[in-house]
């Protein structure tokens, strides 16, 4: 009997069945997929942490041990592939004099590094002048010397007197934090400040340089490279890791003690790991379980039917099991056509936006994703058919089953304010998270567990559910009491029907009250997806601008600075909307080093963006008018306000290096707090007015250009370096390249690849809730619109009675979406306020794509609505017959 | 000529039904005209609602003529001057009754006021004031079937075609339905035109068609 039934829903209810397992296929497609990238994204989370650290471990030899037996004991670690012997020695400082004046700096390091570093090291050191190896200056100890390549450089030995050495190359180091970290000491205690003045020699060099330095001021690392074949999940690398950097100081019993830089790498990446999964939870979820919801409206329209079908089955003697068992043939029928469309169609949503069909993830991550949606696509299955008929069959008796009359019973949710209560505590909830500042994720550096607050993340929740109920609430009570209003809203369309239009909807307040929610759930989903990917790629790019500079910036520690010509050259440049010089000088604050930077603050604005969130003392536009008023004024660091106990106003004395080459004081006033700077670095640093900066240093020279492009930042960037030529030794940056080079572990997810994957299953669901529901909703009365068809009703006016329904439907659902939506990508993007770098002011919004969801969603409706015409075009007979 | 109201030739209705042609109707020619009550009777299946819908212009014929010299184009004929009146349930579900019983003349372009007047009037006629505001679904099938018949009479048509519309009542009330029905549209000057297996119903109309396995016999002597 179950083939026979099954024929014959195939045959009869062949609309339905799509519909339904349509809506199953929307929901496996958008787990699997979803589940399939961020199972995918952990694995290049890990391995984009691998990437980023230039040397995993730095292993401080301890106790007199003997180095070569050390680094034989460390090469026999587990998974290591590389091993070297990195020198370090103190300095009493350096001096260099360079045309007739002598410079001399504070205390530094000096380096002794083995041949063929750079090549198992790659990216530690970072060339900018002349050679990569032989003698090497740091760019900071150049700049304070005024020392270039082939420059002679007087290094202080620890023990008195001094070595001499021809310098053959200025270069960078990019992670002088971490080469220079203090090994062995408490976790938590305060990070030592990298040293400003370095220089790096060959080993042999050091070794005969530092032969009789006295003990305590050399030092030995065993640099360590490890193999990339860590586990795929960032917190299982990280545990992996740590285990062997205990292993490995086991074996050197004593001798040894590990800085595990891959270790704290992937200790940070644990964090963005939990991010991703949040992000997961609110972008893919909702999603998720708005499909859920369609699929159960879409079974749901056809369960008057199916409840005659069950009240003829057992007249004719059927039990009650047997109709459940009929039931689960048709989910079972459902579940196989949903299920196998929805991993097809991941598959193809893989090779399209990502290139695979495993989008990343290994077979295995990517079998048992496709195992847990499909299992969820045939539970959904189940839900959506069986329980209703397995309900229906235990609680109907033969005679109601056929014809169930009435008004139902208010649900218990909208007798007990459900709604109102969830949007009150979610409310409450957020107001407290975003009181008290909290971060929704905290990973302690080095404690294997992470502290999630679970409790916040009902936040979004609450605000979903009660925004839903709330919707068809509200829009229940509209239809029932609105009914004049609703005939005058009709009258454009319905003319003289207007009044029997807006009471049938009225009537129909049910079905439309619950379509209106599908609509409103779906176009939120949407819209608050879609603006927060928007809001996430713009502070991306902020974000990339901010450590490039500027679309495209030129940088170069030549001590000349740039060619004076540059910035009007470069403007007459295709694809250059503006270009501005800024100076970067260093700066001593008491004994602090800092950086400098001088800035027109009147027009930098102009060529990169000025946040308000780079600024602790007012707006943007607030701090550089008062930077602009003020021409001896400057901006420092909180930690410099609070070190200096600074109050606006306030003199501050700076020494600053003149043409002259040497530091002389300077004085400045204390106008505003700057936090972040474009280019500047994370730790303290200082803006000022680069007249007055040029003026007191008697060097107007700029060393950094920021070129603000209305064309491709690479081609500008290409068109810069031709024209300043191979030997400028200036280093031209463009933000496309910064954002590649500087991922952080959540950006490494990709997150353009999931908005891709989000924003078109936002349209699939948006498209898919308003035109199916819509279509379903019109089918099932298709009886209606015969007979109405039959008593003489002209296509315009069964338009009417459509049209009105679908704009009630579609313009409702859209506007209230929107509102939930964008007020739910406010609450997401607070709640995961830790994502963004630097937080948003506000939220973006994607017109495009938002003018696209509409366009999508009308073309669904009208199809619906013509098709629907279509069908009552001339009635049925099929349906006349039965009256 | 002006009161032929329906004049039809050789009509014929066949449909496919599983690779099989089913002849509903075959080769019925006959002629309708102002004023005229007559009763189409014949066993189920017989042929009788494929007929009334052909009359009534819900339904194209497969073979044949058909036209209203009278009424007008097909387009034309509903609403206004051909109505139906169905065995079944059709009231539309979300609309009450009275607003069921006003649609044809809003249909038509009647006003609110000029409709809800005539729907009111005819639910006193059928009484059924009482349940003006109810929903077809909060009344009984018999109820909703005077409904029905009183929404065919609304507008005024020259023709009401009726398909067994005391099939749902008792003799008693039947028997009244029948009589206000002949009375309102003797009032409107409308022909009637009722398929019905009852000879109780027939025994209003003058004229008595009989319908057989899709054959339409016209040359029934006259009742009365």
């Amino acid at each position: 009997m179950g083939l026979t039934w099954i024929t014959g829903l195939i045959r009869r209810r062949t609309g339905r069945l799509l519909g339904q397992a349509a809506g199953v296929a929307l929901v496996v497609l958008l787990l699997g997929s979803l589940g399939t990238f961020f199972t995918a994204a952990r694995g290049r989370m890990t391995s984009q942490a691998f990437a980023a650290v230039p040397t995993d471990w730095q292993i401080l030899v301890t106790g007199g041990a003997d180095v070569t037996v050390a680094q034989k004991t460390v090469l026999a670690g587990p998974g290591v592939t590389a091993a070297a012997t990195v020198s370090f020695a103190d300095t009493t400082g350096f001096k260099a004099t360079i045309s007739g004046t002598t410079q001399t700096t504070g205390p530094g390091k000096v380096l002794g590094l083995p041949p063929g570093f750079a090549a198992s090291f790659p990216g530690e050191i970072r060339p900018l002048v002349g050679a990569a190896d032989g003698v090497l200056l740091f760019q900071q100890t150049a700049a304070n010397l005024g020392a270039s390549v082939g420059s002679t450089v007087s290094v202080g030995l620890p023990g008195g007197g001094s070595a001499t050495e021809t310098v053959a190359g200025i270069v960078d180091l990019p992670y002088s934090d971490s080469l220079f970290q203090s090994i062995g000491v408490a976790a938590g205690s305060a990070p030592q400040a990298p040293p400003d003045n370095v220089m790096i020699l060959p080993a042999a060099t050091w070794q005969q340089v530092f032969a009789s330095a006295p003990s305590g001021s050399t030092a030995t690392q065993i640099f360590t490279s490890l193999s990339s074949q860590l586990p795929t999940d960032p917190g299982a690398a990280f545990a992996d890791v740590v285990g062997r950097a205990k292993n490995v100081e086991a074996s050197l019993a004593g001798g040894g003690l590990v800085g595990d830089n891959l270790g704290a790498q992937l200790d940070a990446t644990r964090k963005d790991a939990v991010y991703a999964e949040l992000l997961f939870l609110f972008l893919g979820l909702p999603g998720v379980i708005i499909a859920g919801l369609l699929t159960s409206v879409i079974a749901s329209s056809g369960r008057e039917r199916r409840r005659r079908e069950q009240a003829l089955l057992r007249v004719r003697g059927a039990s009650p099991r047997r109709i459940v068992r009929l039931a689960a043939w048709e989910a079972g029928l459902t579940g196989v056509i949903g299920v196998s469309l929805g991993l097809a169609g991941g598959a193809l949503m893989g090779r399209l936006a990502f290139g695979t069909s495993s989008f990343g993830a290994t077979t295995a991550q990517a079998v048992a994703v496709a195992i847990v949606a499909g299992v969820s696509g045939f539970a959904l299955s189940a839900a959506t058919v069986v329980v209703p008929a397995w309900k229906d069959a235990r609680a109907l008796s033969i005679a109601n089953a056929r014809a169930v009359v009435g008004t139902p019973k208010r649900p218990l949710w909208m007798r007990t304010y459900i709604d109102v209560l969830s949007l009150g505590a979610g409310s409450l909830i957020y107001w407290q998270a975003v009181k008290s500042g909290y971060q929704v994720v905290l990973a302690p550096e080095g404690v294997p567990t992470i502290s999630v607050s679970y409790f916040t993340l009902i936040a979004p929740l609450l605000f979903w559910v009660g925004a839903a109920l709330l919707i068809r609430r509200v829009g229940g009570t509209a239809l029932k009491r609105g009914r004049a209003v609703l005939a005058r809203l009709v009258r454009p369309l319905a003319h003289g029907l207007s009044g029997v239009v807006g009471a049938g909807m009225s009537r129909q307040r049910t079905p439309l009250a619950r379509g209106l929610t599908l609509m409103a759930l779906a176009a939120s989903f949407a819209v608050s997806v879609s603006v927060f990917n928007s809001t996430y790629a713009a502070q991306s790019r902020v974000d990339a601008q901010l450590t490039n500079g500027a679309d495209v910036a030129v940088t170069t520690a030549a001590a000349t600075g740039l060619p004076a010509t540059l910035a009007a050259a470069v403007s007459k440049l295709p694809g250059v909307a503006g270009a501005q010089p800024m100076l970067h000088r260093f700066a001593y604050v008491g004994n602090d080093l800092q950086d400098l930077y001088g800035v027109n603050p009147g027009t930098i604005g102009s060529v990169t963006n000025m946040s308000n969130a780079f600024f602790g003392s007012g707006t943007a536009t607030q701090v550089l008018a008062t930077l602009a008023a003020t021409p001896n004024g400057v901006l420092v660091s909180d930690e410099t306000v609070i070190s200096f106990q600074l109050k606006p106003g306030d003199t501050l004395q700076l020494r600053l290096q003149f043409a002259d080459h040497q530091y002389h004081t300077v004085p400045f006033v204390y106008v505003g707090i700057a936090r972040e700077f474009p280019t500047a670095p994370h730790d303290s640093f200082l803006i000022a007015n680069s007249s007055y900066v040029a003026a007191q240093t008697g060097n107007p020279a700029a060393q950094t250009l920021l070129i603000k492009t209305n064309g491709s930042p690479p081609a500008v960037a290409a068109s810069v370096r031709q024209l300043l030529g191979t030997a400028s030794g200036a280093n031209v940056q463009d933000i496309v390249t910064q954002q590649k080079i500087t991922l952080s572990g959540l950006t490494a997810i990709d997150l353009a690849g999931l908005t891709r994957l989000e924003l078109v299953f936002a349209l699939l669901l948006a498209a898919g809730a308003s035109g199916l529901v819509l279509a379903l909703g019109l089918a099932e009365r298709r009886r209606m619109f015969a007979i109405a068809s039959a008593l003489g009703a002209k296509p315009r006016q069964l338009a009417a009675f459509i049209w009105s329904e679908a704009g009630f439907v579609a313009i409702g659902g859209s506007i209230l979406g929107g509102l939930v939506g964008w007020s739910i990508a406010q609450v997401i993007v607070k709640i995961l306020t830790g994502v963004f770098d630097p937080p948003p002011e506000h939220l973006s919004a994607p017109y495009g794509y938002l003018i696209a969801l509409g366009g999508a969603t009308a073309l669904a409706i009208i199809l619906a609505g013509v098709g629907m015409l279509r069908a009552t075009h001339k009635p049925t007979m099929s349906i006349l017959r039965d009256l | 000529m002006d009161d032929v109201l329906v004049r039809a030739g050789s009509l014929a209705r066949t449909y496919a039904a599983g690779g099989a042609t089913v002849t509903a109707l075959a080769d019925a020619t006959f002629t309708i005209r102002a004023l005229d009550r007559v009763a189409l009777m014949g066993p189920s299946g017989s042929g009788k609602t494929t007929l009334l819908h052909l009359m009534g212009g819900l339904d194209t014929p497969s073979t044949g003529e058909i036209s209203w010299p009278a009424l007008g184009p097909v387009g034309s004929l509903r609403p206004g001057p051909v109505a139906m009146a169905f065995q079944g349930p059709s009231l539309l579900p979300p609309l009450s009754v009275i607003e069921n019983v006003a649609l044809p003349v809003l249909l038509a372009g009647g006003t609110e006021r000029d409709a809800r007047d005539e729907a009111s009037r005819l639910l006193d006629v059928f009484e059924l004031t009482e349940l003006a505001e109810k929903l077809p679904e909060e009344i009984s099938g018999g109820q909703q079937q005077r409904a029905g018949l009183a929404r065919a009479l609304a507008g005024g048509p020259k023709l009401l075609l009726a398909d067994e519309p005391t099939g749902q009542q008792d003799h008693v009330t039947g028997a009244r339905m029948m009589e206000e029905l002949m009375l309102e549209a003797d009032r409107t000057g409308c022909a009637v035109v009722i398929a019905t297996h009852d000879p109780a119903v027939a025994s209003y109309c003058k004229t008595r068609w009989s319908v057989k396995d899709g054959r339409l016999i016209t040359e029934v002597a006259a009742w009365a």
